[in-house]
């Protein structure tokens, strides 16, 4: 189909703000009379709280008032409220706040922490799911029978398991008497950190008329807003927050993360604003880390190739509060057949509390660590079956008619993988690669990918329309720009809709939870789908707006009129006519009698159908895919171990290109962040839960010099959910990149790697063993 | 020990009293409010709080204060006339180079104390001075590709005024 504003590069509507140094964000904010908090972390990862003495610390020059969690009730989270803005009887994670200063500058609260003495007992400290899974483990939270969850979620109290999801189709485990061949292996997707530039910040202000404000990085203001309200008892409507621009999420600002903390600081200076923000170090150790998950993967096939079983349990090291950590697990258990079809599935995941930071949101939300492993395991049974894995693949794809995992059929209009498969492969294995020489060894590896979003049932997100006296509009909506362009989208589709060039589509900048629009969170690659869902439903409404006061205006019925951005008009005579112009604050007639409504709409939409799990695990909890392939070429240094991608392929159905510029920068970004994953990146703990890399110069992301050439191509199998076919993408290109070059490095060097990130120290061990076995 | 200073920056020039332990980052955002110049490590890995001193581009988290009396100081926020942006702010806006944002004026410095000193640098002075800055949004290749742009466009600019 033709359009006339999508497919297009428009320039971001924040481009030039931002490369000003005009964008505001959280840390770029000062109020009049604004305080500032530091925030003390234990010693210890696991340890009871023996005494607190705060006395010299508040005798520290400018320091206002120092916080403990003493005498704090409540506990807080959207899925298990197990959160505690502050420890109180206990820290279980090195990260925790245990105490904070209140001062006039960062400085002086920064210097009066150390005054503060805290006297521990310390516990066992498990960093890792399986030891704080063992029948002797002392327990973290002692106490979970009395924490509130979401009513589909199973603890196991008197563990250290927070949550089991199981989800069985067909016959489970017992579907593996059918397979002749069986693969068995397990996998680790270790700690991470999204490692966003902008690091976390906050700032409470409880406010003399007993209101709160709030500005936070985050990505979620309606759920800040909510659960700040429930826990301070007060009407929803007298919280209010406001999200400046973001510096970057890829997850870990989505939820409640520090807000609850500051807001109990500043709790304690009524009519004073109190701003934190994190250094970098906190960013690692005290806010939400990423993924920790081991998977245990068990494949059965028949000797054609077609899967029949697939049997994954999933141990994810959760942290120390799984409030964030359990729909990860879950996402992970239900997508870790890939993009597969099986008929019998057995997927357990079990969500456990650790003496490790909080984990919770990262680009792509499960599917990255369990698909991980899947993709790996296709190459290993292709090699066992001794088949073509490229066509072991085409063999068992979920296109049309296959059922997935959750019981949810697949069709055409769910895009084209085997499509995407072909592309990929073309681009990247059409030809012989380069022989083994003095220098290097050449590996190349695939992966097919799917993602769905991980949302809620009720999860859904508003749009506000107004068109302003010059026929253009002004949009408001709740979802947050972290970066990936969500504005350009809404200008365009809106363009697209209410057929009027993108420069007169005026998008929202701030959001407050004032004024925007209700928008649950943010998340799962779903803004461009859903937000531009509940973008064409107001824009239609606007249009029968306007159809409703031109039909009194030029004497006609509603259903007779057309319109063209410009003008509504007959639709049998064009030229009867009346300019939107004439039509934006009604219609004013000839003695200043003015009818018709003021031209403005409201509107929101969710996934259609999207439900709770059934008792199997089961249930309508995907709803939209994005169906890819990514494919690495690689090439590894022999004297120094060293991994080089020199070119990344990927291809994606993802239903309808809004803008070109945009969706390619969107997956150049998560590939390269992908290679960080399989490359370099891990959050690493002494056995005493200290995390030893907690600055970028020791926890390395992806530079300029280590990105590599991509192909990036799209297919476009309209979705008939998203506005104008779009489906979600955000996310999923980080998928396929860490078991793509795993593969590649077997293809290389003949060594299967099952855990990431493959460092040059791991190859240089691999090569030295290789030769001592020869 | 608090001091007090004199420098210019973006062609003002300024008298401020700061504290002997403060860095150049600390007079630019908390001093005198430029908060264009972003904090995203405070050891000198990031780029993120790059700004030009003296025709270089220096990162401002590790500059201490008693290096910069007298000092003439560029910020991203002197770089744009008026509305009219500096061909770099250009570039780098429509190559795509800008998502989050972040990290954006960092780079825009960088490649200011780079190429108005030298515009026919080459592809590796390029790549050394963008290896200082760390962006998780873009795969950074937009961010070369605006460089590129940018580097044209200075080439250009300056045989017309030659």
């Amino acid at each position: 189909m033709k359009y006339k504003y999508l497919g297009k590069s428009y320039i971001r509507p924040d481009a030039i703000s931002k490369v000003t140094g005009k964008a505001v964000f959280l840390d770029d904010i000062r109020l009049p009379g604004m305080l500032h908090a530091a925030i003390l972390r234990p010693q210890y990862a696991h340890a009871r709280i023996v005494s607190i003495d705060t006395r010299e610390a508040e005798a520290c020059p400018g320091v206002v008032k120092v916080i403990t969690g003493k005498g704090c009730s409540y506990r807080y989270g959207d899925n298990i409220r197990d959160l505690q803005p502050m420890a109180i009887e206990k820290v279980r994670y090195i990260g925790e706040p245990v105490a904070a200063v209140i001062a006039d500058t960062p400085a002086h609260a920064n210097a009066a922490l150390d005054k503060i003495k805290i006297e521990y007992d310390p516990l066992p400290v498990y960093v890792d799911a399986r030891d704080a899974m063992s029948d002797d483990a002392v327990l973290i939270h002692e106490n979970t029978e009395e924490y509130w969850r979401l009513p589909t979620l199973k603890a196991q109290h008197g563990s250290n398991i927070a949550n089991v999801y199981r989800l069985k189709k067909g016959r489970g485990e017992q579907g593996f008497d059918e397979a002749d061949v069986v693969v068995e292996a397990e996998f680790n997707y270790p700690l991470g950190s999204c490692a966003a530039l902008e690091p976390h910040g906050s700032i409470v202000w409880f406010k003399e008329d007993k209101t709160i404000e709030i500005w936070s990085s985050s990505i979620c203001p309606f759920i800040i807003r909510d659960d700040i309200a429930h826990s301070y008892g007060m009407p929803v409507g007298d919280v209010r927050v406001h999200i400046p621009e973001i510096g970057g999420c890829f997850g870990y600002k989505s939820d409640i993360t520090v807000e609850q903390t500051i807001a109990w600081i500043a709790s304690f200076v009524p009519g004073r604003p109190v701003k934190w923000v994190a250094s970098r170090k906190e960013d690692f150790t005290s806010t939400l880390l990423a993924h920790g998950i081991r998977t245990v993967m068990k494949i059965g096939a028949k000797k054609d190739g077609k899967l029949v079983a697939l049997k994954t349990t999933l141990y994810h090291t959760g942290g120390a509060y799984a409030d964030t950590a359990v729909n990860v697990t879950i996402a992970a258990s239900h997508n870790s057949t890939g993009p597969y079809e099986f008929d019998h599935c057995d997927l357990i995941g079990y969500t456990v509390y650790t003496n490790t930071p909080p984990v919770g949101a990262y680009r792509g939300y499960g599917h990255p660590e369990a698909q991980f492993a899947t993709e790996r395991m296709m190459d290993l049974l292709a090699r066992k079956l001794n088949m073509d894995r490229f066509e072991l693949r085409s063999k068992n794809y979920l296109k049309e008619g296959k059922v997935n995992a959750l019981g949810e059929m697949m069709w055409k209009s769910n895009g084209d993988i085997q499509q995407c498969a072909d592309q990929v492969r073309e681009l990247v294995f059409a030809q012989p690669k380069p022989k083994e020489d003095d220098e290097f060894f050449y590996g190349r590896g695939f992966a097919a990918v799917m993602k769905s979003p991980k949302g809620a049932p009720f999860s859904t997100k508003g749009c506000y329309i107004k068109m302003n006296i010059d026929g253009s509009v002004s949009i408001n909506m709740g979802g947050a720009e972290v970066g990936q362009g969500l504005r350009t989208v809404v200008r365009q589709i809106a363009a697209e809709a209410l057929k009027i060039a993108p420069e007169r589509v005026r998008v929202y900048g701030e959001i407050d939870t004032q004024f925007s629009p209700y928008e649950w969170q943010t998340i799962g690659s779903m803004f461009t789908m859903q937000g531009g869902r509940a973008i064409i439903r107001a824009a239609e409404k606007l249009i029968q707006v306007l159809k409703k006061t031109a039909a009194q205006v030029l004497r006609t019925d509603e259903d007779y009129l057309d319109y063209d951005g410009e003008f509504v008009f007959l639709r049998n005579d064009p030229s009867i006519r009346v300019p939107v112009t004439q039509l934006a604050r009604g219609y004013i007639t000839d003695n200043g009698i003015t009818i018709g409504d003021l031209a403005q709409s409201v509107s929101d939409a969710r996934l259609p159908r999207y439900s709770n799990p059934d008792q199997n695990g089961q249930g309508s909890l995907g709803v939209t895919y994005t169906f890819g392939a990514q494919a690495a070429e690689i090439r590894i240094e022999k004297k120094t171990g060293k991994i080089f991608v020199d070119h990344f392929a990927s291809t994606f159905d993802v239903g309808q290109v809004i803008n070109p510029l945009q969706i390619r920068g969107s997956v150049l970004g998560g590939v390269t962040m992908a290679i960080g994953a399989a490359l370099y990146e891990v959050v690493q703990f002494d056995a005493e839960g200290n995390i030893l890399n907690p600055q970028y110069f020791q926890y390395h992301i992806p530079t300029y010099k280590e990105a590599p050439r991509q192909t990036i191509q799209f297919i476009e199998t309209p979705d008939p959910i998203g506005a104008f076919g779009a489906r979600g993408i955000g996310e999923h290109s980080v998928i396929g990149a860490p078991p793509a070059i795993l593969n590649a490095i077997y293809d290389a060097i003949g060594v299967d790697f099952f855990e990431i990130p493959v460092t040059p120290e791991k190859i240089k061990k691999a090569l030295e063993s290789q030769k001592e076995y020869a | 020990m608090v001091e007090k200073i004199t420098f210019t920056i973006n062609g003002e020039t300024r008298t401020v009293e700061v504290d002997s332990g403060m860095m150049l980052i600390d007079v630019i955002r908390d001093v005198l409010n430029l908060t264009g110049t972003k904090r995203g490590c405070d050891n000198a890995t990031c780029g993120t709080c790059v700004v030009v001193m003296n025709g270089k581009a220096v990162k401002s988290c590790n500059t201490p204060v008693n290096k910069i009396a007298g000092a003439d100081i560029l910020t991203v926020e002197g770089l744009a006339r008026g509305t009219e942006l500096h061909p770099i702010q250009t570039a780098i806006a429509e190559s795509g180079a800008v998502q989050c944002g972040f990290c954006t004026p960092g780079i825009v410095m960088e490649l200011y104390g780079l190429l108005e000193n030298k515009p026919h640098a080459s592809e590796q002075e390029l790549t050394n001075a963008l290896t200082k800055h760390l962006c998780r949004c873009t795969g950074y290749e937009p961010v070369r590709d605006g460089a590129l742009i940018a580097q044209k466009v200075i080439q250009t600019r300056q045989v017309e005024n030659a």
